[in-house]
């Protein structure tokens, strides 16, 4: 229980470390923090444009007073104003954060859920021919960079054989909301979600495949054997429960992995989710849009992490039953 | 079991040894000078073993010469990212008040989306070569010094170190001269695979378009590859070649640090 709590604790001071971060970067660095905060050149502004953005940010009251506005910012949920882009960061981030996560959700899923059978079958029947196999082989491919995976895989499922839409979330001329506009984001949504799933898989399934290697040698898997219970009733119902806890969290981590990962799909295949909104973003020096980014990505992993440590909490016998609680 | 490892070592010190090579004399491998133009989109001839790029220069002499920049960075930060985990490590190891606080900072870090930190920092400092390694190093040491950490609690258990304690040599002594020389296989593989990561980390960085220009590397290559359009002219090589060395630069790091490790269940957190 402690544990769970402290790593919930950690998550929490993470986002703080985060939001107090984005409050000091524009203000710290050398440089105006007016250039910083609105995106434009000192030089292209009117001194009554100066004045006015200064009043506008509140950069001539205190450091405190600043702060105080700028958690305002963050709690009334509009995480600032982009000069650049004329709109309020939310709504920017609000209306592309559910493509990122149509392409990371799936790929979270996919690849932890391979990695977990894939590498409890391996962990379990350690050292046999498609351990040695599947291990050596998704070692190599952990050195593969993911954009290389993208690239291939534009070049001989787009290019080559055209099976495959190579850039967008649907065709121009989709209608929206028919069911064929499903299938069509669906048809688009396959080669991003693949490139994200190949390229986090291995160290998902290395992670569980050590897991299981361990647990492997216990002595009640043991005496499963010996009982005569088969292999499929050995892992999954004695193994499984055993590589429950770090599988939950290794989930949790993942859906920050992916989104990091999101980022480079996103630019190969011309998604516009949130990572092409960054990029566009670091493009035109559009420093609020950038920190609200970075301040929603670690909002996603923080909330993600302490789903997970409370699923811990749920599932973990020791902590429901309250044997160990005192410990 | 010994005898095994010694071909991955080989392959891999060989593989190595060759991008080495390219690094240190790039005109060993080519003929033409790095800015030497040609017919642009050429496509691969023996002339032009890859083609040539959208200006037209040998994207195989491109090849060469960015292997320096890529090792450059990648052995750099790792080094940094190095001294950095196992100063940190050693510090959340010890017992003082500060412990608690380097181990909440390792804690902090291993969370941190580091990829998008990443790219907002660099935007906000600007991605100079030099900023490129000092952000990248600055967020990778937690691997290393999480091991670290491991590693010292561990060896502060032995009778050696009681030893040395009873014998009143002071705290400061027994790291520098008895803890920190029993870390060298920590340090050695972490090193290794380290090296790959921050390789892995600069390329990302600089696919995105987040690379220093002045001295490209093999991500700023499939940036600028992809950017000006090599799907529509069908230069696959140029997309892919680049890619595929960080690969194989990557594995034969890994393979040499097999063979330190001289077990592979160590490897799981990438």
């Amino acid at each position: 229980m402690k544990k769970y709590i402290r790593n919930i604790a950690v998550a929490l001071v993470c986002f703080l470390v985060v939001v107090v971060l984005n409050f000091a970067l524009p203000r710290m660095l050398p440089g105006d923090p007016i250039a910083y905060l609105t995106g434009m050149a000192e030089e292209d502004m009117t001194p009554a444009q100066y004045a006015y953005y200064e009043e506008a940010l509140h950069l001539n009251e205190s450091g405190f007073r600043q702060f105080i506005y700028y958690i305002q910012s963050l709690l009334d949920g509009t995480l600032g104003y982009s000069y650049k882009k004329e709109a309020v960061v939310s709504a920017l981030i609000g209306e592309r954060v559910r493509y990122t996560l149509q392409i990371t959700l799936p790929a979270v899923i996919l690849s932890t859920v391979i990695g977990l059978f894939w590498g409890l079958h391996c962990g379990y029947k350690k050292d046999s021919l498609t351990d040695r196999l599947s291990t050596s082989g998704l070692i190599i491919f952990n050195t593969v960079p993911a954009f290389l995976v993208g690239l291939i895989l534009v070049i001989w499922f787009a290019f080559k054989n055209q099976w495959f839409p190579y850039a967008g979330l649907n065709h121009p001329d989709a209608v929206r909301g028919t069911f064929a506009y499903f299938i069509d984001r669906l048809h688009h949504l396959c080669l991003p979600v693949l490139t994200l799933t190949i390229t986090t898989l291995p160290s998902r399934f290395l992670l569980m495949r050590n897991t299981a290697r361990k647990i492997a040698d216990e002595k009640y898997v043991l005496y499963a054997k010996t009982r005569g219970l088969s292999d499929h009733k050995i892992k999954f119902s004695y193994m499984l429960k055993n590589i429950a806890q770090p599988f939950i969290t290794m989930v949790g981590m993942s859906v920050s992995a992916c989104i990091g990962g999101s980022l480079v799909v996103e630019n190969i295949f011309s998604v516009k989710g949130m990572g092409k909104l960054l990029s566009e973003a670091v493009y035109t020096l559009d420093y609020p849009l950038m920190q609200g980014i970075l301040f929603v990505t670690t909002g996603i992993m923080v909330m993600s992490i302490i789903v997970t440590d409370i699923a811990c909490i749920i599932i973990d016998p020791k902590v429901r039953l309250g044997e160990y609680r005192e410990k | 079991m010994k005898n095994k490892r010694f071909l991955p070592l080989i392959f891999g010190l060989l593989l190595l040894a060759a991008f080495i090579l390219m690094a240190a004399c790039p005109q060993l491998f080519t003929d033409y000078g790095q800015k030497e133009m040609f017919q642009p989109w050429s496509k691969p001839d023996s002339e032009h073993i890859l083609g040539t790029n959208a200006m037209g220069y040998d994207i195989f002499t491109e090849l060469v010469y960015g292997a320096r920049q890529t090792l450059l960075i990648g052995v750099a930060s790792s080094i940094l990212t190095m001294l950095l985990g196992t100063f940190i490590g050693v510090a959340a190891a010890g017992k003082g008040i500060l412990a608690p606080i380097f181990n909440g900072l390792i804690n902090v870090f291993v969370l941190l989306p580091r990829l998008i930190t990443l790219i907002v920092l660099a935007s906000f400092v600007g991605s100079s070569q030099r900023n490129l390694i000092l952000l990248i190093s600055a967020f990778s040491w937690v691997g290393i010094a999480r091991n670290v950490r491991a590693k010292v609690i561990h060896i502060n258990g032995e009778t050696f170190i009681e030893n040395c304690t009873i014998q009143g040599f002071s705290r400061h002594h027994i790291v520098l001269h008895h803890v920190i020389p029993n870390l060298y296989d920590v340090l050695i593989s972490r090193f290794l695979l380290g090296v790959n990561s921050c390789i892995m980390m600069e390329s990302t960085l600089s696919f995105l378009g987040f690379g220093d220009l002045y001295y490209p590397t093999w991500g700023t290559m499939i940036n600028f590859a992809y950017q000006r359009g090599a799907f529509i002219r069908q230069a696959y090589s140029y997309l892919l070649t680049p890619g595929v060395c960080i690969m194989l630069l990557s594995l034969s790091f890994y393979f040499i640090s097999l063979w330190f490790e001289g077990q592979k269940d160590t490897i799981s957190e990438g």
